[in-house]
């Protein structure tokens, strides 16, 4: 006698949706952050692009984030990708690894909260940390940065280049505005979810 | 392999009381080929689901009953392995493949079943010699069209060799020629011993192939009939009940045409809109496009046919000033020329229908808008959010925004594919409307239904270039034979 | 260690990557990039000590970031244009990446012309509509051309993206089932002279240039 039941159910089918979920929004976020960083070609604005990545990304990530079955591994593996597409084009393994931690972290964040606003904001800033770290090295090996830059350009730019890395400031500056773009973010998200994909019905 | 539906019951949301399908019974025989017919959402896809297995296992919901493959319960099986024994192809080309050239395409199937590698090699050849695919191989399927996209998909699913095959509305994006395929590999599935379950609008070309097609109405089959049976009960039986012709031959007799003959003896006027330079390539040895003049008559609705490939969205794009050199984009901006994309999805901005009227306008006037909103019939959706209607309003609501910004010139990429009798007629009272309000409309179109109801004269392309142009009135006959031979 | 690598080492890596493209027949592509780079490499020594002043920096700078991916750009041209998926996914499971890390890199692959196409079809819109990127309206509210870009772009994604994963999943693609593969896949003695260069040229340049000692040529 057939009994009614629920269908659907998380399982390893379900897991390929997740998956593919993955790719797509790390393609979109990959594009994205490119767009957003291409801003500090700029000397000038090296510091604040951080903070226009993570305004640009906070949409997708926030339909991504209620989207996914699985935020643990789904933020991990999303991280780990660009660390990857990264790491094939010239930053260090640790940067990688690093990446690798932040998912982990931003997916934490999302169980521990059930995935409500707070839950999503933690998320976002900790990804807002990805494109930020990518400028370590101007502060962790800064003379041989400046050694390669020296070869090149004038001594002008290397002035401002040394000036920025002559002090942490910078550095805290660019996760500062990268959390904070985040965060500034993370509200016009939810705001754009309530106004749109909620009312469609693409996100719950 | 048999194919057995017992007492299914089933909601995509958490309670039967709003079910899609209500204890629905349905047997297939194994070697059967079936088209499943009906109005949009009554729930054949829904029924093609369940047969691929989606339902129970991928799509949330709340499910009554059973379903047999052979002697197996679906919800005994896992996936993996219903996909062994079912394959599918889908309504969209451009989302059914995973791989970016062909040949590792054909093959994705099988590697996903780990099969010997030989083995795959085998099944490659054999499938690539049955279904023509030779010129096919080795290409980036980004670059084929989408009538061979359908075909990769169909070879790729085949090759994995189910016992039951499962299409869901596939010549929805197609020309008349590439159904013609498409009935020769559902032909030679048939042949083969294969059960196949076809999803339908379009029956004309299934004549010859199906054995039985059922009708589902409400969440229940509420008629079959052999395709002979259907043809004899007329052509006004199967558009009472919401479905297209079963003959294309009948489409040409005069007395299918009773609604818009008054429209076509008395053309409104004989002005006509004249665009030059209209010659566009990629490449400089390449022309695209190659038309030197094109003229279209003023507050009629001129068809726009041809293959694939031949340059139709080409045109289109270039008329309305979104692709071309600079010249040809100042001529469009200054003609005023809006088109209606294919998928509607792409025009549509704003989180209102009335904001989505409003964004066109120079002077926000929301009077106008109203206005406007009222003549599609929308104005009671004004405050919903574009994207959460269905189709056919969403075309109207691009169709609003584009008379917002006041064009004259509208042209349209194919507004029917997909859509039953009913929604396609509604679809060309819109577009009547529009002409009779004085714009120039050109459509895109590979449904002669639709152009036989609508439209007043045609164009026909070839390759870049205009190869006839003509009215409709008497010619209705040498249409069909182009769009068949093409 | 890629910011003291000298112009030599560069070059040896641009070798590497131009024969390997060169096997696969893009004599063109190859052509093209070695000229632009050796020019790009001559402007900048000829550049560097003249004084242009902050913008001309700017300028300068942002080139000279654009050039110093260069020569990875070229390999990574060379692994995407020529790697197929199959044979990616065959290697990974060779060296025991799961499926969980594999599909989502595919996809990623596969869907990014989708994402160009599907933006490109949106730029078009709103260009008929009249919402360009330096217009009035825009400059008046900036957060709106963000949403005009983005919510279409990402309800068509989502969508596109559900009929992708119901395609996989109905062709049997699943994480517990071992995927084979047509294509051969194996380490032969053409990879094996690859790597044997590469690490050549890591001995010979990167090493002594960390510890200061670069050879002189």
């Amino acid at each position: 006698m057939a009994v009614t039941r629920k269908t659907g159910k998380k399982s390893s089918n379900t897991l390929v949706r997740d998956l593919v979920n993955v790719g797509i929004f790390g393609a979109l976020y990959l594009v994205l952050s490119g767009l957003g960083a291409s801003i500090g070609f700029i000397p000038m604005f090296i510091v604040v692009s951080t903070c226009a990545v993570s305004l640009v990304t906070s949409v997708p990530l926030f339909l991504f984030f209620s989207k996914v079955e699985r935020p643990l591994l789904c933020c991990e593996l999303l991280c780990m990708l660009f660390g990857v597409v990264m790491v094939f084009s010239g930053h260090g393994i640790s940067y990688g690894l690093l990446c690798v931690l932040y998912g982990v972290l931003a997916g934490l964040c999302l169980k521990l909260f059930h995935k409500n606003f707070v839950g999503c904001l933690l998320a976002n800033v900790m990804i807002s940390f990805v494109p930020s770290s990518m400028m370590i090295p101007l502060w962790s090996s800064t003379e041989e940065y400046l050694a390669y830059c020296s070869s090149v350009c004038d001594s002008a730019y290397i002035a401002h280049l040394a000036e920025l890395s002559s002090s942490y400031w910078p550095l805290i500056g660019l996760f500062g505005f990268g959390a904070a773009g985040a965060v500034v973010g993370g509200f016009i998200a939810r705001r754009v979810m309530k106004k749109h994909f909620e009312r469609i019905g693409l996100a719950k | 392999m048999n194919i057995s539906l017992k007492n299914i019951s089933f909601s995509y949301s958490d309670s039967l009381d709003d079910a899609i399908l209500k204890n629905l019974n349905l047997e297939i025989r194994s070697g059967e080929c079936v088209v499943l017919a009906g109005e949009s959402g009554c729930g054949k896809t829904t029924i093609s689901k369940l047969i691929n297995g989606l339902i129970p296992h991928y799509h949330s919901g709340t499910m009554d009953g059973d379903v047999l493959l052979g002697d197996k319960n679906t919800a005994d099986m896992t996936l993996a392995e219903i996909s062994r024994v079912v394959g599918s192809v889908f309504q969209n080309p451009r989302s059914q493949f995973f791989n970016i050239d062909t040949d590792c395409e054909l093959a994705f199937g099988c590697e996903n079943l780990g099969m010997d590698p030989e083995e795959i090699k085998r099944r490659m050849a054999n499938v690539v010699q049955e279904f023509h695919l030779e010129h096919l191989l080795g290409r980036s399927i980004f670059n084929l069209s989408g009538g061979e996209k359908q075909k990769i998909a169909c070879a790729s699913v085949s090759a994995t060799g189910p016992e039951i095959f499962v299409l869901d509305e596939p010549s929805a994006n197609l020309d008349l020629k590439t159904i013609a395929d498409l009935k020769e590999i559902v032909s030679r599935w048939k042949k083969a011993g294969k059960t196949v379950v076809i999803v339908e609008h379009r029956l004309y070309y299934l004549r010859d192939v199906a054995d039985r097609i059922c009708y589902v109405k409400d969440g229940q089959i509420a008629y079959e009939w052999t395709p002979a049976e259907l043809e004899a009960k007329g052509a006004e039986y199967a558009a009472s009940l919401g479905l297209r012709c079963m003959n294309l031959d009948q489409l040409g007799d005069e007395d299918m045409m009773c609604h818009s003959r008054l429209d076509r003896e008395s053309p409104s006027s004989t002005e006509s809109i004249t665009f030059t330079n209209l010659t566009f390539c990629y490449h400089r040895k390449h022309p695209i496009l190659d038309i030197d003049r094109l003229e279209l008559p003023c507050g009629q609705i001129t068809a726009l046919v041809g293959h694939n490939g031949a340059g139709k969205s080409t045109l289109a794009q270039v008329l309305c000033g979104l692709q071309g050199n600079w010249h040809q984009k100042r001529a469009a901006r200054k003609r005023g020329a809006y088109l209606i994309m294919q998928d509607v999805n792409h025009q549509l901005f704003t989180e209102s229908v009335l904001d989505e009227v409003l964004l066109g306008m120079k002077q926000q006037d929301e009077k106008l808008a109203l206005e406007i909103l009222e003549g599609l019939n929308l104005k009671q959706y004004a405050d919903n959010h574009p994207m959460a209607l269905s189709g056919g309003q969403k075309q109207r609501v691009a169709i609003g925004s584009g008379i917002s910004s006041g064009c004259d010139v509208v042209v349209f990429d194919e507004p029917t594919s997909g859509l039953d009798y009913r929604q396609m007629l509604a679809v060309s009272a819109t577009l009547k409307k529009l002409a009779a309000s004085g714009k120039t409309l050109l459509v895109i179109t590979h449904d002669p239904e639709f152009i036989l109801n609508s439209c007043q004269s045609v164009v026909r392309m070839e390759y870049g270039k205009v190869v006839e142009q003509y009215p409709l009135l008497g010619n209705q006959e040498k249409l069909i034979e182009a769009m068949l031979n093409v | 260690m890629i910011f003291t690598a000298p112009l030599v080492y560069s070059l040896l890596m641009v070798v590497v990557a131009s024969i390997l493209l060169l096997f696969e027949g893009k004599w063109k592509f190859v052509c093209t990039f070695f000229f632009v780079y050796l020019s790009a490499g001559f402007f900048f020594g000829q550049v560097k000590n003249l004084d242009i002043g902050t913008s001309g920096t700017i300028i300068l700078a942002s080139l000279f970031l654009m050039y110093r991916i260069m020569p990875a750009c070229a390999v990574l041209y060379y692994v995407i244009t020529t790697t197929k998926v199959n044979e990616f996914l065959a290697c990974m499971s060779r060296m025991h990446i799961s499926n969980k890390v594999t599909i989502p890199l595919i996809v990623m692959i596969r869907f990014f012309p989708t994402v160009f196409d599907e933006s490109r079809a949106i730029g078009n819109a709103m260009r008929m509509r009249g919402i360009r990127l330096f217009s009035l309206r825009t400059l008046k509210n900036p957060v709106s051309f963000l949403e005009y870009r983005l919510v279409p772009l990402l309800v068509s994604i989502t969508k596109i993206g559900d009929e992708l994963s119901i395609a996989a999943v109905t062709r049997g693609l699943s994480t517990d089932t071992k995927r084979t593969c047509v294509a051969k896949i194996g380490f032969r003695w053409a990879d094996a002279v690859v790597w044997a260069y590469c690490i050549a040229v890591v001995l010979f340049y990167v090493i002594p240039g960390l510890t200061g000692n670069l050879p002189s040529l």
